[in-house]
C-alpha cells in the first residue's frame, strides 16, 4: 500500500503544490496522465469548495489530505474543520452559465465515489477512484 | 495596437480593429484567478470590444474558479453585442469545458488568425 498524508491550510496558494504532490502520487501508482490530470482537478475543486464554503474564505484554517492507494484503487480524504455543510445536498449544477457548482460536478464526474461524512466537527470528503476507469 | 498589461498572468494585450487580443500564461486556480478577472475586465472596460480573443496556448491547466471568470466575461461581452473566442485550448482546459458543458458556448478557434474569422 502508498500513502501520502498532507497537513496544508485553507490557503488558496497552496491549492498548486498540494495538486502537484497528489498528481505525482497517483502518476508513481500507476494513472496515466489524463487520469492523473483529472484527480488533481477534482482535489483543487475539493479544497478550493473547502475554503469558500466550509471557511466562508478564510485562508489559515487546517486541512488535511490523506491519499492511499491499493488493490488498484486510490482512496483520497480530505477533512476540514470548517462548518460541516454538505454540498452535496446543494441543488444541481443545470445551466452552464450560472456560477457555481461546477467543482462538485467535477469531482462526481470524474471519480468513481464521492461521499461526504459528515464529523462533529467539520466534514470529511472521501473520493475513490480506480486504477484504469476512464471517463 | 500593443497594451501594457503589468501582469505576468497576461503577459501580453493588443487591439486589432475591433478585437481584443490577450494571451494568458500559466497555471489558474483560486490562487490567481481573480488577477485574471481584474485583467480581463480591466480591458474590457477600457476597449469595449466586439471581439475577444483570449489565447489559452499557455495555460496547461485551469480550475472552475478560471471557467467562472470566462463566463462572467462572456456575459459582459455579449451585452457589448459581441463574442469571446479561445485560442490553443490544452486538454485538460478543453476536458474541464467540456465538463462544464460550456464547449460549444464558447467559440473555439486554433489560433489567432482563425480566431479573427470565426
Amino acid at each position: 500500500m502508498r500513502h501520502l498524508r498532507l497537513q496544508t491550510t485553507s490557503d488558496p496558494a497552496l491549492l498548486a503544490p498540494v495538486r502537484r504532490a497528489l498528481e505525482g502520487f497517483c502518476a508513481a501508482s500507476g494513472f496515466d496522465d489524463k487520469g492523473v490530470g483529472e484527480i488533481g482537478l477534482c482535489l483543487n475543486e475539493a479544497m478550493a469548495n473547502i475554503t469558500r464554503h466550509a471557511y466562508s474564505g478564510a485562508i489559515d484554517r487546517p486541512v488535511v489530505l490523506e491519499a492511499q492507494f491499493s488493490d488498484d484503487t486510490l482512496l483520497l480524504t480530505l477533512r476540514d474543520w470548517g462548518n460541516g455543510r454538505d454540498p452535496s445536498v446543494a441543488p444541481p449544477h443545470r445551466d452552464p452559465l450560472t456560477p457555481g457548482g461546477l467543482g462538485l460536478v467535477c469531482m462526481r464526474k470524474l471519480m468513481d465515489e464521492v461521499t461526504f461524512v459528515p464529523q462533529p466537527d467539520g466534514m470529511m470528503l472521501v473520493m475513490k477512484r480506480k486504477l484504469g476507469s476512464s471517463r | 495596437m500593443n497594451l501594457t498589461t503589468g501582469s505576468d498572468l497576461v503577459p501580453t494585450a493588443r487591439t486589432a480593429g475591433e478585437a481584443l487580443i490577450m494571451a494568458v500564461r500559466g497555471e489558474i486556480d483560486l490562487h490567481n484567478s481573480p488577477e485574471l478577472r481584474t485583467q480581463i475586465f480591466d480591458f474590457l472596460g477600457k476597449y469595449a470590444p466586439k471581439r475577444l480573443i483570449l489565447n489559452l496556448n499557455q495555460v496547461p491547466y485551469m480550475d472552475s474558479s478560471a471557467i467562472a471568470v470566462l463566463v462572467e466575461a462572456l456575459r459582459r461581452v455579449r451585452t457589448l453585442g459581441g463574442k469571446i473566442c479561445l485560442v490553443g485550448l490544452q486538454p485538460r482546459v478543453q476536458g474541464l469545458l467540456e465538463i462544464a458543458r460550456l464547449g460549444t458556448i464558447f467559440t473555439i478557434a486554433k489560433d489567432e488568425e482563425e480566431a479573427m474569422t470565426k
